[in-house]
């Protein structure tokens, strides 16, 4: 290989990926806190017992699921605004795509963790007097949150990678940034090994910790 | 081990004016069950006109094969399941009725929570202490504070011999000890009745006496229980009556040395000694 890595150019382009990063963290940090509340809310609506809500709720999260993410944030940036006659700030509107992306896949989990409680547990709360509502809040959201949590912070990160996206519509992420410095230096390589480091260093810590809770939670149910 | 058919006949003119007598003093029984029907769909029928009169002081063992209807009984009593015909009675007020339209059913709430349950399958909630499952209830249903309850918690637990347990979680307990912490938690509403579904069949056996001398010791004070067991040994200790029932329906009810030594029904004996020869 007779590439010749040089780095230094980067060197003066610290602050603009700073500011690339700090765009792509707001992006996944308010999409995630957007998908874990209304995950749930809408994880509430798909198992109601009226098929009326239930209905529009799983096609909500039909389209999420089925269609490309990437398709999801074009239409968003392009379509929505034409449809309405009116653009929002580019970032909101970038939150607003990924956060609905995750709320349809973070509600997939809270549904699979609230099906994972046990049927005799409800039958418990039955005959020790609590009210449904005191059955979902004290006995049914503890055990489905936690054996959902592995799967929320993995959605989690992967809503963190997924921003990288938002580039193609021109919100200056982390991945824009780097697409801007790459074709400005005609350093390509250097710089996207240097923005995936990035990424990469953002998630390690996540997934580890999701693959310490597992653990820990299949210790639980064994013993 | 079996009695001769007119030894069987004497027993029956023995306890006819028991039954009569009961029946002429309807309020008077704690439980009774009169002519209660349930089914799942159109074909399985697991309730079949059942009736069944329960005094205070007694301690009914319900024994049968399976599909016989034993552990619906205790589930629709609990409000578990509805009912589609027929009515139960609990300390002489209405308790539940049968409805017609898909088995929903009419139950008085404030009877409800006189009385507990104890299921096969451990049911604590992981994600709360020993003490946390016990005082949940007390403190969300019958208002107490949370000093009140740990209190009584700390009591109870004494009792069962597991005051060293309160603030372990489940998954650091044995079967047994899970199964007695189960009891106590049913216990700590204070019923005037409480069930037992099979509540040592998923437990080594080793950890069944355990369980079974809580039971005991709970009879020993006149708690009313209704047990669905199918270690007869245990029914015969624990019984004041033992209830055989097949096909949804009560076959046959009796003292337990009577029912063991000289059931009258054919299909009770027919049962009794498939069971017994496992034994």
């Amino acid at each position: 290989m007779g590439y010749q890595f040089d780095f230094s150019f980067l060197q003066g382009s610290v602050e603009a990926l700073l500011k690339g990063l700090r765009v792509t963290l707001e992006l996944a940090l308010a999409a995630n806190v957007m998908g874990l509340v209304l995950g749930f809310v809408l994880c509430l609506l798909v198992m109601s017992r009226w098929q009326i809500v239930r209905w529009p709720a799983q096609l909500f999260i039909e389209f999420f699921r089925c269609t490309p993410a990437l398709l999801q944030i074009v239409w968003f940036f392009y379509c929505i605004p034409m449809m309405v006659d009116y653009f929002i700030d580019p970032i909101a509107m970038g939150v607003l795509a990924l956060g609905l992306n995750l709320t349809a896949f973070n509600a997939e989990a809270y549904r699979a963790g609230v099906q994972a409680v046990p049927r005799e547990h409800l039958d418990a709360c039955v005959a020790l007097g609590l009210k449904p509502w005191q059955r979902t809040l004290f006995v049914v959201l503890p055990q489905a949150l936690r054996s959902a949590l592995p799967v929320l912070m993995t959605n989690g990160i992967g809503t963190l990678q997924q921003s990288a996206l938002v580039a193609i519509v021109a919100v200056a992420d982390l991945m824009y940034v780097a697409k801007s410095l790459a074709t400005e230096a005609y350093r390509p390589l250097e710089t996207y090994t240097v923005v995936a480091l990035i990424y990469f260093a953002l998630s390690l810590p996540v997934s580890r910790l999701v693959h310490m809770i597992e653990r820990r939670q299949d210790a639980v149910v064994q013993r | 081990m079996l009695l001769s058919q007119t030894q069987a006949q004497r027993v029956a003119i023995q306890n006819q004016p028991a039954t009569i007598s009961s029946l002429s003093s309807v309020s008077a029984e704690f439980v009774q069950l009169r002519n209660v029907c349930k089914s799942y769909g159109e074909n399985l029928v697991v309730m079949d006109g059942m009736s069944l009169n329960m005094r205070a002081d007694d301690r009914l063992v319900v024994i049968g094969p399976s599909g016989s209807g034993k552990s619906s009984l205790l589930r629709v009593l609990m409000g578990l399941e509805g009912v589609q015909g027929g009515e139960i009675t609990f300390q002489g007020k209405p308790y539940i009725r049968g409805a017609n339209q898909g088995g929903s059913k009419r139950i008085d709430p404030k009877l409800q929570k006189q009385i507990g349950m104890v299921f096969q399958h451990y049911t604590l909630f992981p994600h709360l202490s020993v003490l946390g499952n016990l005082i949940l209830a007390p403190i969300k249903v019958l208002g107490l504070s949370k000093a009140d309850a740990t209190e009584r918690a700390r009591r109870y637990l004494a009792r069962l011999g597991l005051e060293s347990k309160l603030h372990a979680y489940p998954s650091q307990l044995s079967g047994g000890q899970k199964q007695r912490v189960a009891i106590a938690r049913a216990l700590m509403l204070e019923p005037k009745l409480m069930l037992f579904d099979e509540v040592t069949s998923a437990l080594d056996p080793e950890m069944v006496i355990e369980v079974q001398n809580v039971m005991l010791q709970l009879a020993e004070q006149k708690m009313a229980m209704i047990i669905v067991t199918h270690d007869m040994h245990f029914a015969r200790d624990i019984a004041t009556r033992v209830v055989f029932c097949a096909s949804g329906k009560v076959v046959e009810e009796g003292a337990p040395a009577d029912m063991f030594k000289c059931p009258k029904e054919a299909r009770t004996r027919e049962f009794l000694e498939k069971v017994l020869h496992l034994d």
